[in-house]
């Protein structure tokens, strides 16, 4: 899609280096488009997932075919979409907004790059290989022991996670190494932009978080292929363990594709309001304080479990508090937008739509901390609906807004503002269509991860509607498509800074040099390019 | 209380209409800011970095609502969790509930055995004791309320309640395998009276026609999964036979127990339910004809 443009840059692809290069704009690049090809191939198993369930009793899929293929659908956005994406956002532009020449370790840099594109791999040969996993992304025991889960489906799973695993978590050191080391001189902590901030919490969820995952990774192996029973009741194992060691590495991992989507937002809202980002040290506090509390909410995917009543209203608790900060972000978020001059560009277009829906899902998801009203609505469609408005109303919108915004840093090409709206009121639509419904459906009693459903029970409206809502939002992402590829093939040229944005990767050329800053540049506040165009009114130190 | 339902509704209400407000809050401030301060020329207005006063306001405010949807939500556990009477004074019931791939087996004190469709009295508390036979299952019956997990290796109690007579459909709610969309359940509530009487006939021994089928049954390979107690000493792996014509579906929720229903589930239970445990087993038609008048006749 944007292969013109790799060729068209000067630099490691021009001359086919790809497979060596080193340069944190190039891997950057190649993250987003393996977190994007990955996206289409999730993206049609969820269209083929909507079209077995637009009516009752269809049988455009087998139940063993839907079973892989919501599976893989999983685990495909979340570890090859989302992350990778994210990952490869902060990849890029990290560097250039700390005024850095590059990450501190490039060559584990593109390790962690070709390490998530093996596991990706690994995961898909798979289908080839007799048959894709089938438990869930969450793989709950003891349906994945070598007593139910005869195939190997689930022991590609285990190697497909823990290499990409190993990917990001040796990515994470890199970039936690980098923000904290590799800042240019006067970039104090006070003053690093946003983004860069969430990357550098999410970092560290992710060296906490995803080692659980590993072992208990390793621990399913070890069932499957040693003999081992660790989570096999029948053989004195405990199945709620796995859901405790896989949820308590899951949780955090919602965050860790939600910071740097808040720290995105947090870069755009302020430019396009042509103001400074309301209460910095809040917005900043409140990821640190969503980062420590993501680690002490896991069992609200388990109230159903039967851990009893106290653990069940701790971890209730707990999951309400999260909202607290997440709550003093959105607030700051509208508060920059007040007296401001706001310019609704295609990325703060997608800012505000991020803002909107990324709402739902938050209340939706204090719904779900209140543990007798969590009693009712896990493990129905209601949840489907309330995961989708975070990660595809949160997460997916953010990126939209990033790519729309860092898209001419990158290329040196602005895309297109009317197959923007396009692309935005399609996937608003979309969006909405597809996963408000779902809420109604599960409030209905219609369980998840069915493969089909009885008539009778006045399903059959609401799952159609959201199977429209895919196809629109299917055809929001070919009209972006096509605004990458106009624009890559001569969009108008952006310059150095089309948006009168704030911080460094604006200050030099699009897309910039293979060492990034002719000098390393020096800050004396938050916004240096504001400083810079406005000298009589600096920010304050 | 009408059923176990009612307080999780109340709590939803009320947690659903302050949700609703603050989503309205915070997107009439989007759109009347986004709009009021809309401006494309270029120039610069006044640099506001914050105020700390607001940053404590929607810190707090959030903070004390969310302090009273939690104490809320310990009143509603209290209703519908451990020891909770839903304002019966009678002794609860209690049912053995066993999930299986892909179907739920409900045992009664007295020996009473079904599969998929369990009686409970009317305005009595009811405590299903859940445990599994493989994988983790879940009952779900949306219309009274909470939903439980069960888990191989574990007992979890689910409490239910309803003080009006009537059908209820459920499912299992935790992914369990090929079928777990097939794995659906009803629950039928009525008065004591009338659930003593079905209890007494459910744990009788089975009298269907003696025959034909019953001859098939017994060579055939139904009693390596089936039993029907008092005709076919069997193992019981797949649902318990003795009582299956009284029961309203067959299969988990997939066929409709009627002649046609039932002829259509054992001549080919792929087609109906994929991945389901029970083969097809070759029988003559004239068989079929015989076994399905002989299981239809098991009331």
């Amino acid at each position: 899609m944007t292969a013109a443009a790799l060729v068209r840059r000067p630099g490691a692809f021009a001359t086919a280096g790809v497979l060596r290069t080193v340069d944190h704009k190039d891997i950057g690049i190649l993250y987003v488009l393996l977190g994007v090809a990955f996206l289409a191939i999730g993206g049609v198993e969820a269209l083929l997932l909507r079209i077995q369930l637009a009516s009752s009793g269809l049988r455009v899929l087998d139940p063993s075919t839907y079973d892989q293929l919501f599976t893989m659908h999983g685990i495909t956005m979340i570890f090859l979409v989302a992350v990778p994406l994210l990952v490869g956002f902060a990849n890029y532009v990290v560097p250039l907004q700390i005024g850095a020449p590059d990450v501190a370790f490039p060559r584990l840099n593109a390790l962690s790059f070709w390490l998530t594109l093996f596991g990706g791999v690994l995961l898909y040969l798979s289908f080839v290989a007799g048959g894709a996993p089938d438990a869930g992304w969450f793989a709950y025991a003891p349906l994945t022991e070598p007593s139910h889960a005869v195939g190997s489906g689930m022991d590609w799973y285990v190697f497909g996670l823990a290499v990409s695993g190993a990917g990001t978590i040796t990515g994470a050191i890199n970039l936690a190494v980098t923000i904290l080391l590799g800042r240019c001189p006067g970039m104090v902590m006070g003053r690093v932009p946003m983004f860069t901030w969430m990357v550098l919490i999410t970092s560290f969820l992710i060296l906490a978080a995803y080692p659980v995952l590993t072992s208990a990774l390793v621990m399913l192996l070890v069932d499957r292929q040693l003999g081992g029973r660790f989570f096999d009741p029948a053989g004195g194992g405990n199945a709620v363990l796995w859901q405790h060691l896989f949820w308590s590495f899951g949780h955090p991992e919602v965050y860790i594709v939600v910071l740097p989507a808040f720290g995105m937002i947090s870069e755009i809202v302020p430019v396009f309001s042509g103001k400074p980002l309301f209460g910095y040290r809040f917005v900043a506090g409140s990821g640190i304080a969503i980062g420590f509390l993501s680690f002490s909410v896991w069992a609200h995917h388990m109230f159903a479990v039967g851990l009893g009543d106290s653990e069940n209203a701790f971890f209730s608790a707990a999951s309400m508090l999260i909202a607290i900060p997440t709550g003093v972000k959105v607030f700051n978020w509208v508060a920059t937008l007040w007296r401001g001059r706001i310019r609704l560009a295609m990325p703060m277009v997608f800012a505000l739509g991020f803002i909107a829906t990324f709402v739902i899902g938050g209340l939706t998801g204090v719904s779900l901390a209140v543990v007798p009203i969590d009693l009712y609505a896990t493990d129905s469609y209601y949840v489907v609906g309330h995961l989708h408005y975070v990660l595809f109303g949160g997460t997916l919108m953010a990126v939209f807004a990033g790519l729309y915004y860092w898209f001419p840093k990158v290329t040196g090409r602005l895309l297109g503002h009317r197959l923007g709206l396009t692309h935005f009121w399609l996937t608003l639509a979309g969006l909405t269509l597809a996963f408000l419904p779902m809420h109604w459906l599960g409030l209905q009693g219609m369980p998840r991860r069915v493969w089909t459903y009885p008539p009778g029970l006045g399903w059959e409206w609401s799952n159609l509607v959201s199977t429209v809502g895919a196809f629109l939002i299917a055809a929001g992402a070919i009209v972006l498509a096509l605004n990458v590829w106009r624009s890559v093939r001569g969009g108008e040229p952006a310059g150095d800074d089309p948006w009168d944005a704030y911080t460094l990767e604006w200050s030099t050329s699009s897309p910039p040099p293979a060492y990034n800053f002719e000098s390393i540049p020096r800050v004396r506040g938050k916004r240096p390019l504001w400083d810079r165009a406005h000298p009589d009114r600096m920010d304050p130190e | 209380m009408a059923t176990s339902l009612e307080p999780i509704v109340v709590l939803s209400l009320i947690v659903g209409a302050l949700a609703a407000l603050v989503f309205a809050g915070v997107l009439a401030a989007l759109i009347v800011f986004t709009i009021r301060f809309r401006d494309p020329r270029p120039g610069s207005v006044p640099q506001i970095h914050g105020h700390r006063g607001l940053e404590v306001a929607w810190t707090a405010a959030p903070l004390a609502l969310l302090a009273t949807i939690f104490a809320l939500s310990l009143v509603t556990l209290g209703q519908i969790g451990q020891g909770a009477t839903f304002g019966s004074l009678e002794p609860p019931v209690h049912v053995t509930v066993v999930g299986h791939q892909w179907w739920f087996e409900f045992r009664y004190p007295g020996g009473a055995v079904t599969a998929n469709e369990a009686h409970i009295p009317a305005g009595v508390p009811i405590e299903l004791d859940l445990g599994s036979a493989d994988v983790i299952h879940d009952l779900w019956i949306p219309e009274l309320g909470a939903k439980s997990d069960i888990v191989p290796g574990q007992r979890n109690v689910l409490r239910l309640f309803t003080a009006r007579p009537g059908t209820f459909s459920g499912a299992c709610a935790e992914f369990c395998g090929l079928e777990h969309a097939w794995m659906r359940v009803l629950i039928v509530a009525e008065p004591r009276a009338d659930f003593e009487r079905w209890l007494r006939s459910q744990a009788a021994p089975a009298s269907g026609q003696a025959g034909r089928g019953l001859e098939v049954v017994r060579s055939a390979v139904c009693s390596s999964c089936h039993v029907v107690r008092g005709q076919l000493a069997g193992t019981s792996i797949g649902p318990d036979l003795t009582h299956v014509g009284s029961r309203a579906t067959l299969a988990g929720g997939v066929l409709a127990n009627t002649d046609e229903g039932m002829r259509a589930w054992i001549a080919d239970p792929q087609r109906y339910k994929p991945g389901a445990l029970m083969p097809r087993v070759p029988l003559s038609a004239a068989d079929l004809d015989a076994v399905v008048a002989y299981l239809r006749s098991l009331r």
